[in-house]
């Protein structure tokens, strides 16, 4: 492997994995609060990918704009998600396989958000164009586009953003006392009808947000959000369910081991590869890499 | 006799089809602390839970401050000023001792008031602020239940029902949380407790009422009942 090579390696794992944390993330914060895996969550990149093409290519105005829409729209619809497939079910989830009843009625809802895109917009993939050009020429013939540049960057701190709400913010901390002590927390008063949904909202807008970026480096389309979401739920069992540091690691471990594949065999094997490395990677470590199985708590 | 601060009335309660608590009653006077003696598996834990709302009866009423609340949510049972000590502490395990107490002033108008009310927790229990900083599940027994009361410290309360304050912990420990009950009652704090047998009562009980299959059945002063051979002898153990 040639220095060449290596760098090219590490540049893309940086932005790869950046930005896959950015769509895990959010899926770790509902794990964690809700005991849900949130399968909606590639449908909210696919809608963030749209709207970085309306707002980019069709209205042709700058990605500030795009980032911030993305993020309000995928915000409602995520909280609009978490009302009509999760909440009619919490009252009962003691009764019910609850974890396995809102991956499905997740699922369905994300299903119909892909087949509303299909309608509206059709099946073919749009570029979306960043006004953002030019690079930074890293190492001969490795060029880290300023683009990409942004995204990791604005991916890492909203990730940072996200952790210092939580520890610091009276609402951030009240999402973790929800999802250490649920009893516990409605007993100081929290009220939790209010904060699932918020928080299904807060995840799905940094999915959204995620979805621009990645509508930028592929397309936008009506399955933009698939492969995002398998990524997304490689990452977050990879990461040990529920751990947000342990997400943050797994994005860049599994960014690492794409773009290692995509240099030295292709594009072609890398995904094939990627999923080979997790299989083995879980058999040895089933409970991931920051996993306390059964009480991983944020 | 003034109004209640907490009144219950004919309150049925429990898990699934079987009722736990059958028609309790018990009123808590401003200022008083109201112990409710009874062996485990005969409801006073249910009661508790039934009171705060992480319950819901099934048939009766529950009146704070003259506000019917059976049956409404424990986050707003909580804003009305109900502070609700749980079994097992409820201890967010994650969280630091003082997240933990913080996450008591949760009520917007509380959380203003934050810095005023931990100072305050801190100085009624000065060993709570030594463990500050300490994730809450490294605390011994008696420290978790110490930081449980001071939490319900970090707002104001109308009344605070405290589940089983001597449970699990070694007699040390106990003491230690019965003095910060009685420092609590010091303050003018109204309080429910709940406890199986009369050891630790006896310093802070104003009123005792004995529960026995989910109802009272007898109710009287600390006295008057810890004298009664039938009361002592029948289950309630030793003094």
């Amino acid at each position: 492997m040639s220095t060449t090579d290596l760098v090219g390696i590490l540049v893309t794992t940086f932005i790869l994995g950046s930005i896959y944390g950015l769509v895990a993330i959010g899926m770790t914060l509902i794990y964690g609060a809700l005991r849900i895996l949130d399968m909606s969550q590639g449908s909210m990149v696919m809608i963030g990918s749209f709207v970085g093409w309306g707002v980019l290519v069709v209205a042709g105005w700058n990605p500030f704009v795009a980032i911030l829409l993305a993020f309000a729209a995928t915000f409602l619809l995520g909280t609009f998600t978490q009302l009509v497939s999760v909440q009619p079910l919490m009252k009962r989830r003691h009764e019910i396989d609850f974890e396995m009843l809102t991956f499905i009625t997740t699922f369905a809802v994300a299903i119909v958000f892909t087949n509303l895109a299909l309608e509206i917009f059709g099946p073919q993939q749009r570029n979306v164009t960043f006004v953002i050009s030019g690079g930074i020429n890293v190492y001969h013939g490795v060029n880290l586009p300023y683009q990409s540049l942004a995204m990791a960057v604005v991916s890492i701190v909203l990730m940072a953003a996200l952790g210092v709400f939580l520890a610091r913010t009276r609402w951030g901390m009240a999402i973790r006392a929800v999802a250490q002590d649920l009893d516990a927390a409605r007993l100081m008063g929290v009220p939790v009808g209010k904060l699932y949904p918020l928080t299904m909202g807060l995840a799905s807008a940094l999915a959204g947000i995620a979805g621009v970026f990645l509508g930028g480096l592929y397309f936008a389309s009506p399955q933009a959000g698939d492969q995002p979401l398998l990524i997304a739920l490689i990452v977050v069992i990879f990461g040990g369910l529920g751990s947000l540091p342990g997400t943050v690691y797994a994005a860049y471990a599994i960014g690492l081991i794409q773009a290692t594949a995509e240099v030295l065999v292709g594009t072609t094997w890398a995904l094939p590869i990627l999923y080979a490395v997790i299989l083995l990677v879980l058999i040895v470590r089933p409970q991931g890499l920051m996993g306390k199985p059964s009480e991983a708590r944020l | 006799m003034t109004t209640p601060i907490l009144a219950v009335t004919d309150l049925w309660a429990g898990y699934g089809r079987a009722p736990v608590i059958r028609g309790l009653e018990v009123a808590v006077a401003p200022g008083e602390v109201a112990v409710i003696i009874g062996p485990n598996g005969h409801g006073k834990t249910t009661f508790l839970r039934a009171v705060s709302g992480l319950l819901k009866p099934s048939r009766g009423e529950v009146l704070l401050d003259g506000e019917p609340v059976q049956g409404r949510a424990p986050e707003y049972v909580s804003r009305l000023g109900l502070v609700h000590v749980p079994q097992g502490d409820g201890l967010f395990a994650e969280m630091t001792v003082e997240e933990n107490l913080l996450m008591g002033a949760f009520p917007a108008s509380s959380w203003r008031a934050r810095r005023r009310a931990l100072a305050r927790a801190y100085e009624l229990f000065p060993g709570v602020r030594d463990r500050a900083r300490q994730r809450a599940r490294t605390l011994s027994g008696g420290e978790r239940r110490l930081t449980a009361l001071a939490r319900g410290l970090m707002r104001p309360s109308r009344i605070m029902l405290i589940d089983e304050p001597s449970l699990g912990l070694a007699p040390v420990a106990i003491d230690t949380v019965y003095e910060a009950i009685a420092e609590l009652k010091a303050s003018s704090t109204t309080i429910l407790l709940v406890e199986e047998n009369f050891t630790h009562v006896g310093g802070i009980a104003d009123a005792v009422h004995i529960v026995e299959m989910g109802v009272i059945v007898r109710s009287g002063s600390f006295d008057d009942l810890s004298r009664d051979p039938t009361v002592v002898g029948t289950y309630l153990g030793s003094l």
